[in-house]
């Protein structure tokens, strides 16, 4: 089979991207840009992505639409380029472009009653959300154009990619914790689905092998885990199909949900992010949610992949518990290879997410005690020490503050003029964040933060990097969700999966509002 | 599944006979990456 199809697709999306660097570099899309309000925010990505990509895809396009080919691995690799440039021109028009023209259309609503939010936040309308949406009609009401279809595969590789990146952005410091709290939280909520999906498959006389695979996909990380789970209980097809489909379908609707949950509920990136990684079921939708929530950073984004990630580490127990419920079941002799399904399906991916994380850890991109890049250095300049004037509107607030830690905290600063530690960082924007003080005592404990918070230019660049491969991988997901995609969760995995789900979820929110506090 | 039966390689869902194969080759393209930015950010 021969896969590079001879068309001029991939020259035009080439001559488009190209085009758009042009009009970019020349200062004729300045009208635009101005008018979206980005011309900062993405002129240096229009300028660099645009022209690289650009002539790639020329490059290619010419080969592919006018060159001969013939069977191999040079066609069937580079046969994907058209599909992911497809993808990644979507993703650009939509990041650049769309998602921009419908922020200002929101704020031209003015705020949202006393939410101090615009509409298109409240509904989490970022390019996230609308390169899904658009993947979801393109498939649906176009269908994916055939020349595409073989590289838009390439979408759950940009995922995973994404993910192991990831790790990048977590040092062991920061990991302490949360570490517990989501192994904790995490951990019940995992054990406790598995159980309840179980008891309810047998309740509604669902066969061992679909309420087993089901489980799986609803209880641990959606896909990977059905995929994992299937060979122990023996899954046929259009079982791991039906899971599939119940855990996309949910999956789908709380990741436009959550978000406006969320923001309604004024969460923080913290409860957000615990909550998404705890009660959505599949990893590409944990980040669509974390991501809508909050698109301008990714604090949000890093907690739901600590939780999601560490759901994912239950894999292995939960593929021992299923392996011997299922013989138990079946009553059979026929044995099992529990061992060697948890050594052959293991996802990889996440291992590498642990190898980034290690070196993340020992500061080679930057200083070990990093938070997404974000360290503590108190050694400031002399300038940058609180002014007299700025010491005496703090003393005058300090009958103000109840707390004894932040009270220990503030003190520490007033008498050394800087922020002495990172946990008494953490306790001064907490202070901050408690709005006790006044306006002006708070700008300056604003202020005397960002003196000893620096950002290191590696870690950076790798948020850019995850955020445009997530980018990527969710909107190539949007072209595989098909509306007989979603008819397939119909019947009782859907039942049972939609009750477990609205529990998890329901459950998993008020755990978090309960437990989870707002501190990074 | 009928996806499947478009590729004579891979699945509906990935160019690569596996997930394991994919989570490989997503590892060495992360390291590619890491070892760009540090040596050249």
């Amino acid at each position: 089979m021969i896969y590079t199809r001879k068309t001029p697709a991939l020259f035009i999306i080439g001559l488009v991207m190209l085009g758009i660097w042009w009009l970019t570099t020349s200062g004729m899309m300045a009208p635009v840009l101005n008018h979206l309000g980005t011309a900062e925010k993405y002129a240096g990505e229009i300028t660099t992505l645009a022209l690289y990509f650009g002539v790639v895809s020329f490059v290619l396009g010419l080969w592919a639409w006018l060159g001969k080919h013939k069977e191999g691995n040079v066609d069937y690799f580079l046969g994907t380029v058209a599909g992911g440039m497809f993808i990644l021109i979507i993703t650009m028009l939509v990041r650049w472009f769309l998602a921009p023209e419908i922020a200002v259309l929101g704020r031209s609503f003015g705020e949202v009653g006393e939410t101090g939010k615009y509409i298109h936040e409240l509904l989490g309308l970022n390019y996230i959300v609308i390169g899904i949406v658009t993947g979801i009609i393109i498939v649906n009401v176009f269908s994916v154009p055939e020349w595409a279809q073989h590289g838009v595969r390439l979408s759950r590789l940009g995922l995973k990619t994404g993910v192991i990146l990831l790790g990048t952005l977590y040092s062991l410091a920061e990991l302490k914790q949360l570490g517990k709290l989501s192994v904790v939280l995490v951990g019940v909520f995992v054990l406790g689905s598995v159980g309840v999906v179980l008891w309810l498959s047998k309740l509604r006389k669902v066969s061992n092998s679909m309420g087993g695979v089901l489980s799986a996909g609803i209880g641990v990380c959606g896909v990977s885990a059905t995929v994992a789970a299937s060979p122990v209980v023996k899954a046929k097809s259009v079982e791991i199909a039906y899971t599939i489909g119940t855990i996309l379908l949910w999956g789908v609707g709380c990741m436009f949900v959550f978000p406006i949950i969320g923001h309604l509920m004024g969460m923080g990136y913290v409860q957000f992010g615990a909550w998404a990684g705890t009660g959505i079921l599949n990893s590409a939708q944990v980040a669509g949610a974390a991501l809508a929530f909050q698109p301008d950073g990714i604090e949000t984004l890093k907690v739901a992949e600590i939780f999601n990630i560490t759901r994912v580490l239950f894999l292995p127990i939960i593929v021992l518990w299923l392996a011997l419920w299922y013989v138990k079941q079946e009553q059979t002799t026929q044995e099992v290879s529990v061992g060697r399904v948890v050594i052959e399906k293991f996802p990889v991916f996440v291992l590498g997410f642990i190898l980034m994380f290690a070196l993340s850890s020992t500061g080679i991109f930057a200083p070990a005690q990093h938070y997404q890049g974000k360290y503590f250095d108190n050694d400031i300049a002399e300038e940058d020490l609180l002014s007299t004037d700025q010491l005496a509107i703090l003393l005058s607030q300090t009958d103000k503050i109840e707390r004894d830690d932040q009270k220990q905290a503030f003190d520490r600063l007033v008498q050394n003029k800087k922020i002495m530690s990172i946990d008494d960082d953490d306790e001064i924007r907490g202070l901050i964040n408690s709005g006790i003080l006044s306006e002006e005592a708070n700008s300056i404990l604003a202020d005397a933060h960002k003196h000893v918070r620096h950002e290191a230019a590696k870690i950076r660049v790798f948020r850019e990097l995850i955020t445009w491969l997530f980018a990527f991988g969710l909107v190539g997901l949007g072209m595989q969700i098909t509306v007989s995609a979603m008819r397939q969760a119909g019947g009782q995995p859907a039942v049972i999966g939609g009750i477990v789900g609205l529990l998890k979820a329901v459950l998993s929110l008020i755990v978090v509002l309960l437990f989870v506090e707002e501190t990074i | 599944m009928s996806d499947e039966n478009k590729f004579d390689r891979g699945t509906a869902l990935s160019i690569f006979s596996s997930d394991r194969l994919e989570d490989f080759i997503a590892l060495v393209i992360s390291l590619i990456i890491a070892a760009s930015v540090y040596f050249f950010v």
